[in-house]
């Protein structure tokens, strides 16, 4: 229980130390506490304090991502064919039928997308990302130009066909808003047979309460490899944080009724942190689906848990790194978005700050987190995940979706197992047993 | 009777015998008594890791720059029980998409 009056302080209840960094440099005014803590997030390209109202459409800067792409047949520069794929062993993509090996440009380099955070003003946007108009077809038609034929390309799952007549393979890499062709694409660096490796010791680690259906029909070789939907954001933010924090003078016991109980003392201070955030490669999920991630209804939790990705290392998109592999649509736009981003990246500015709070051993309660957001850059982008799945048929007819999920660019690994459950409940109950026997012997002999 | 449901009742009589029996005694013996429903919440969750997620608030690059402080002393507090500040919120992370239900 607090005791709210204040005390002199006595000599030795001095702080041993002044807060971090000792002399904070011209301390703003402290910020009347308010209750309940209160946030505001504002965007706009203005640099000032003060919130600015939100940029009008015209504001929003556009960088064209897919200048010069083409659509139809995408030719080895060396041999002419249409046969090419990624070689997971270099990242490059390589012709199948001559071997010859290049890579596309990085996005990085191709879109300045490593410029200075803190000179990025308003809204900026990559092509790729722009809102998705509903009435755009899913399955597109293309006309092979090698023999005439019509191909369609079904973009739910793939932005490849192969020509139906002449073996061609057709490539769409020309935006057309419905989130099929993002801005940018992580290719795959881990290798199937790695995933693989990965996914079978994960689960033989979880055999024994496994669901015997599922011991029985796991094949980690039904692995599959899946290019799922991000957006890459960068904030320039300006942010100040006010509230309380409370620094520990004295701890000591004193005597209620016929136990010892121990009370703190502490010193009780108005904190105010004012600083500019730059907040990089910050990656959400864009497909609705995935977004979703309530863990009694569906396990994408795991697919979320493999991140982060070396977004740094994407190139701009290439139909060709998609072969042999499936991707899933981006279905979610920028204003469905941008809440999840800044009250992420709010979530990282209070993390941030808590380095400079080492002072307050007790906590700091923020009661005021104005957020200022100056510039912010929305990439899209396919990133690489080997994904097994599971769907558990349950004895109440419901079904559940477990993945076992592999970051095919760092090696995470997570997963999701279907439990036998009678066979959990009665070993748990076994040890519950043994508990209250333990107990029971503990008690008798006053321990 | 479900596994559960005998669990329970036998959990509830030693709860009611522990009774008479002195404070640190009592707070073992209760450990060991949630030892059954400690051991399925630590299988389900290295099954089914329902708990996680991505740390993004750590796990994402973020510069803090021309950082102003202000740090200025209130009154002095005495006598508290909690070790902790009450509505402490410094490590709050409210923008994780996991949600058990």
């Amino acid at each position: 229980m607090e005791n709210p009056d204040p005390t002199s302080r006595a000599p030795e209840q001095q702080p041993l130390s002044s807060p971090q960094d000792q002399a904070p440099p011209a301390a703003p005014e402290p910020v009347a506490a308010t209750n309940p803590v209160s946030d505001s997030w504002a965007r706009g390209a203005d640099s000032s304090e003060a919130p600015t109202p939100e940029p009008d459409d015209d504001a929003t800067r556009v960088i064209q991502t897919d200048e010069g792409a083409t659509d139809g047949l995408a030719k080895c520069s060396r041999c002419g064919a249409t046969d090419i794929s990624l070689n997971v062993a270099t990242g490059n993509l390589r012709c199948n039928f001559c071997r010859f090996e290049w890579s596309a440009e990085s996005a990085n380099d191709a879109f300045d997308l490593d410029g200075d955070i803190g000179k990025l003003l308003g809204v900026t946007v990559g092509s790729g990302s722009s809102d998705i108009v509903p009435s755009t077809d899913e399955v597109m038609t293309f006309k092979c130009s090698a023999c005439g034929a019509e191909v369609l390309i079904d973009t739910a799952s793939s932005t490849q066909a192969r020509c139906h007549w002449c073996r061609n393979t057709l490539s769409m890499n020309q935006q057309v808003p419905n989130g099929a062709v993002p801005d940018m694409i992580l290719p795959f660096k881990v290798p199937k047979e790695t995933a693989i490796a990965s996914i079978n010791k994960f689960v033989q680690k979880r055999r024994f309460f496994a669901h015997p259906l599922f011991r029985a029909e796991f094949t980690a070789e039904n692995v599959m490899g899946v290019y799922l939907p991000y957006m890459v954001v960068d904030i320039n933010a300006h942010a100040r944080l006010s509230g309380e924090g409370e620094h520990q003078t004295r701890s000591y016991t004193v005597k209620v009724g016929d136990s010892q109980q121990t009370r703190y003392d502490a010193d009780l201070y108005n904190v105010v942190r004012d600083f500019d955030v730059h907040v990089s490669d910050l990656t959400v999920e864009s497909s609705s689906d995935r977004l979703e991630q309530i863990t009694s209804q569906n396990s994408n939790n795991i697919i979320n848990t493999i991140m982060p990705f070396d977004v740094e290392n994407a190139v701009r998109y290439d139909s060709n790194y998609m072969k042999g592999f499936t991707s899933e649509r981006r279905d979610s736009n920028l204003d469905e978005l941008s809440p999840i981003a800044f009250t992420q990246a709010e979530d990282i500015t209070r993390n941030r700050v808590n380095s400079t709070l080492g002072f307050y051993d007790r906590g700091v309660r923020w009661t005021q987190q104005d957020v200022n957001v100056r510039g912010q850059r929305w990439v899209s982008a396919y990133l690489p995940v080997w994904l097994y799945s599971y769907q558990q048929h349950k004895s109440n007819g419901k079904t559940f979706l477990h993945y076992v999920a592999v970051n095919a660019r760092t090696g995470e690994t997570m997963g999701s197992v279907p439990i036998h459950q009678g066979k959990l409940l009665l070993v748990s109950g076994g040890v519950e047993v043994a508990g209250i026997i333990a107990a029971i012997v503990l008690t008798a002999l006053g321990i | 009777m479900t596994t559960s449901a005998m669990v329970l009742a036998v959990h509830d009589q030693v709860l009611a015998s522990g009774g008479s029996s002195g404070d640190d005694g009592g707070f073992i013996g209760f450990i060991f008594l949630l030892s059954g429903f400690a051991f399925y919440a630590l299988m389900y969750f290295r099954y089914r890791n329902a708990d996680k997620r991505h740390r993004h608030e750590s796990e994402t690059e973020a510069t803090l720059l021309n950082m102003k402080k202000g740090d200025t002393f209130v009154r002095s507090k005495t006598g508290m029980s909690n070790s902790r500040m009450s509505g402490a919120n410094s490590h709050e992370v409210r923008g994780a998409r996991r949600k058990f239900f």
